[in-house]
């Protein structure tokens, strides 16, 4: 019966060896490690919906290499006096996937639907919920467009360039089917939406009549040269199934990798392993209302525990860099004074314990598994924290569960991610707030909040610079939490794959070739 | 045999509402909600009481539960809080590929099993025998993940014979999906052979001992047709309602199986809708589950006469 088997099980064999040969040669293979959540920039999104709507789509302004505010289908913008009006003069000669022009009007369109849409993800930032309000879009003619605000807003150019928001992508009517329900994504970005096969694959095909503009990628902005056909996005859920379909050449491109599985192929050849910080925030979070954890010499005192430097070393296998402020390293903002930090001092620990009270209470550290890194940091900070002197004990969570406890609240110490934020005022609202407002705000000092009000008012120049400054100088003055290092873009691509980065959290696909 | 199916689908009814109620209850009771994840740490309170409003998840729990039920009463599972698909049509199209590669599965996996346990039953405590035991033994102890990942390494990566991701549907195309369901079966036929070929080896031995099979022996039968016409298919009773728990089981989703070879199967719907607090998904899932398991295990109840004629006069 065996014998009998093996001709057809070597037919089966010969197929499938001839299915894997027969790709397409300039089809670049991208894991998704989980499907896109829908096609609609903003709307029931997360990053990896992010990540296709950036490719597919554009706005009218983008975020730059260094969370600076650059042109992208807007060529220039004025501000009014009263800075409640934003006159932007479209660029000449662009076109959606469909090959209509983009003209004033349709831009007008697309933004009413986008606000109007039931679960637009950003609606807050543009109905006054956090700041101004959108009164109204016009467009005078083909090339204009005026947004007028409820009151000035410097925030505005950035809110409207948040991946989050979908970077508010115009997209064509066609989008919609004939009773107005989202269809598909008919962008003006450089890739076009092309077959989505649910929790299989997606394609995204090269935009033929897109024009890149001229200079260097910039961001999300900047020159989107499409170097392939075709943009296989291969939904794979298991790591190491992703893994071993990169070597054996199913997949191109792993575009968020682990730190631990990054050191293990970062020494093959076969492979390039790129690691760099974004503006997310890898953190332990104290719980300020904690009876423990009130006390700022407490505080102080698990901070001067922490060798952090080494703590972010191991904790990332190496590909971490070290950052004690809520500014990235990468962005304009980020000056001297950014750099300042809490040393590394055991021997002052006892003192300061005793001076906060500290009787060995136990401290809970939360963590989760899915996140490697934020499990790394909970260890290593708790035998650091253990040999200091601090009673502590780690809670395993399941991921849903820590956001949970961190939405209300309920942690004394958690190893936390943020995710990326394109600006560092960003980063301060996430952490900053009232906590009687906000469940999930760490650092609820007054001054502070006020601090932050003050740089969401204020326009990028010097100013800012002495704002984030002075947040920085207050946030080591009380240490609200350990601010660790920025988390990182991992990701591993084939040797023969060029010019290929993660970048902010997103799989950038333009300017990708392949050598093979 | 109406009235006995008819009875059986009736004494569901209530099994299946009590099903639904612990699927909804527990599914709620977890900390965590969908909202919440998708606001992620962008945690805006004003956002997230409007969100859950819109998803109606602000309301008293056994309020949502009368209105799914409602709406589940007039066929209409709900839609997906992630995705935004209906369900019932989501959960079908799933399990229809959960289906294939289930059944392909079993059915190989039986073929090889009844006949290797049978055989070993009759050569009790040869080495053919020791080594079916063993070989059993072994295969039902390895994780389906574990093995999965060796054949994935070994005929993807190091043999590169069968591609290591991907799936295509057997009506879309038959020959490339047989080439990617031929790892993900194999995985599953080792590891349901394993513990079929025991089940088999077993009941054939219970039999064997009966006196029934002494006479047929005594009446100068040979070996092969005591054992196929007098061993056989008293043996393969218990199998076979073996086989009904496997089925009703496999069917409710391979959940590892599936996310290991990036097939978008049932059982990697359930796990991505636990994750993500897809609470219509959940609980349009495991209904189906449960009733799945009811028709599988009333199938195999009506079959089993077959196998044992007392069932039926009974």
């Amino acid at each position: 019966m065996m014998l009998e088997m093996k001709p057809n099980l070597a037919i089966l064999v010969a197929l499938g060896g001839l299915c894997a040969s027969t790709a397409v040669a300039d089809t670049l293979n991208v894991q998704l490690s989980a499907d896109i959540r829908s096609s609609r920039p903003g709307v029931n999104r997360d990053a990896l919906s992010d990540s296709m709507a950036l490719n597919v789509s554009e706005g009218l302004v983008a975020f730059g290499q260094r969370g600076n505010i650059v042109p992208m289908l807007a060529q220039e913008w004025t501000v009014a006096e009263d800075g409640k009006v934003y006159t932007f003069t479209l660029r000449e000669g662009r076109t959606f996937h469909n090959g209509a022009p983009v003209t004033a009007d349709l831009v007008k369109q697309s933004w009413e639907a986008l606000l109007a849409a039931p679960k637009f993800n950003c609606a807050s930032y543009f109905n006054g919920g956090r700041g101004a309000a959108v009164t109204s879009v016009e467009a005078p003619d083909d090339r204009t467009v005026v947004i007028t605000l409820d009151k000035p807003n410097a925030m505005f150019l950035k809110y409207t360039a948040q991946s989050q928001c979908g970077g508010m992508a115009i997209m064509h009517p066609d989008s919609f089917d004939a009773d107005g329900k989202w269809d598909h994504p008919v962008g003006t970005g450089p890739f076009v939406f092309g077959e989505w096969k649910r929790g299989q694959s997606l394609h995204l095909t090269k935009f033929a009549d897109y024009v890149p503009l001229e200079g260097e990628i910039d961001g999300y902005a900047g020159r989107k040269e499409v170097l392939v056909d075709d943009i296989n996005l291969v939904v794979t859920p298991d790591r190491a199934t992703a893994v071993a379909a990169l070597r054996s050449g199913d997949l191109d491109i792993v575009p968020f990798l682990s730190t631990s599985k990054a050191s293990e192929l970062s020494s093959d050849p076969a492979f390039k392993v790129q690691s760099a910080p974004h503006g997310g925030m890898i953190t332990l979070l104290l719980q300020t209302a904690d009876p423990v954890l009130s006390s700022p010499e407490m505080r102080l005192a698990i901070v001067k525990a922490l060798d952090i430097p080494e703590l972010v070393d191991v904790a990332t296998h190496g590909l971490g860099v070290p950052n004690a402020s809520l500014v990235p390293l990468g962005s304009i903002y980020h000056s001297k004074v950014q750099d300042e930090r809490v040393s590394y001092a055991p021997d002052k620990v006892p003192a300061l314990l005793k001076a906060a009270g500290y009787e060995g209470q136990e401290l809970v550290i939360q963590t989760n598994r899915r996140n490697p890194i934020n499990e790394n940091v909970a260890v290593i900070a708790q035998a650091m924290l253990q040999m200091a002197g601090i009673n502590t004990r780690i809670e395993v969570l399941e991921w849903a569960t820590q956001l949970d406890r961190f939405r209300n609240g309920g942690f004394q110490m958690s190893a936390f991610n943020y995710s990326n934020r394109a600006d560092p005022v960003l980063a301060y609202s996430a952490v900053v707030a009232s906590k009687e407002d906000r469940g999930s705000a760490i650092w609820d000092d007054p001054k502070a909040i006020e601090l932050v009000k003050e740089v969401l008012q204020t326009p990028d120049g010097d100013a800012r610079q002495a704002l984030f400054d002075q947040l920085h100088k207050l946030y080591l003055a009380q240490m609200p939490f350990v601010m660790l290092a920025n988390n990182l873009d991992v990701s591993v691509s084939a040797a023969y794959v060029q010019n290929y980065t993660t970048w902010n959290g997103f799989a950038r696909l333009w300017g990708v070739s392949l050598k093979k | 045999m109406i009235k006995f199916v008819l009875s059986r689908l009736l004494s569901a009814v209530p099994t299946l509402f009590l099903v639904s109620v612990a699927v909804f209850t527990l599914i709620r009771l977890i900390p965590g909600d969908p909202v919440a994840l998708m606001l992620g740490d962008n945690v805006d309170p004003q956002v997230y009481a409007a969100m859950s409003h819109q998803l109606g998840l602000d309301r008293p729990i056994p309020v949502q539960f009368v209105l799914w039920l409602k709406s589940l009463l007039s066929g209409d599972l709900g839609r997906s809080i992630t995705s935004d698909q209906e369900v019932l049509p989501l959960v079908l199209h799933r399990f229809a590929i959960s289906a294939q590669l289930v059944l392909v599965a079993v059915t190989i996996a039986t073929v090889f099993a009844v006949p290797l346990g049978m055989l070993a039953a009759w050569r009790q405590n040869s080495a053919f025998d020791l080594g079916v035991v063993v070989g059993g033994t072994i295969l039902m102890s390895i994780p389906t993940f574990w093995m999965g990942l060796m054949m994935l390494l070994f005929f993807g990566l190091q043999l590169g014979w069968l591609p290591v991701l991907g799936y295509v549907s057997l009506g879309e195309n038959f020959w490339d999906g047989a080439v990617y369901l031929l790892m993900p079966v194999a995985t599953l036929v080792l590891h349901e052979t394993g513990i079929l070929v025991r089940m088999a080896r077993a009941s054939t031995l219970d039999v064997l001992r009966l006196d029934y099979v002494t006479h047929a022996r005594a009446k100068g039968l040979s070996e092969g047709q005591v054992l196929r016409r007098h061993v056989a298919r008293n043996a393969f009773g218990p199998t076979w309602t073996l086989l009904g728990l496997i089925l009703g089981n496999l069917l409710g989703g391979v959940a590892v199986v599936e996310t290991v070879f990036t097939i978008p199967g049932l059982g990697r719907l359930i796990v991505e809708s636990i994750f993500g607090r897809d609470y219509p998904v959940l609980q349009g899932c495991l209904l189906f589950v449960a009733i799945t398991y009811v028709v599988v295990n009333l199938i195999v109840d009506l079959c089993y006469p077959i196998f044992d004629p007392r069932v039926k006069s009974a």
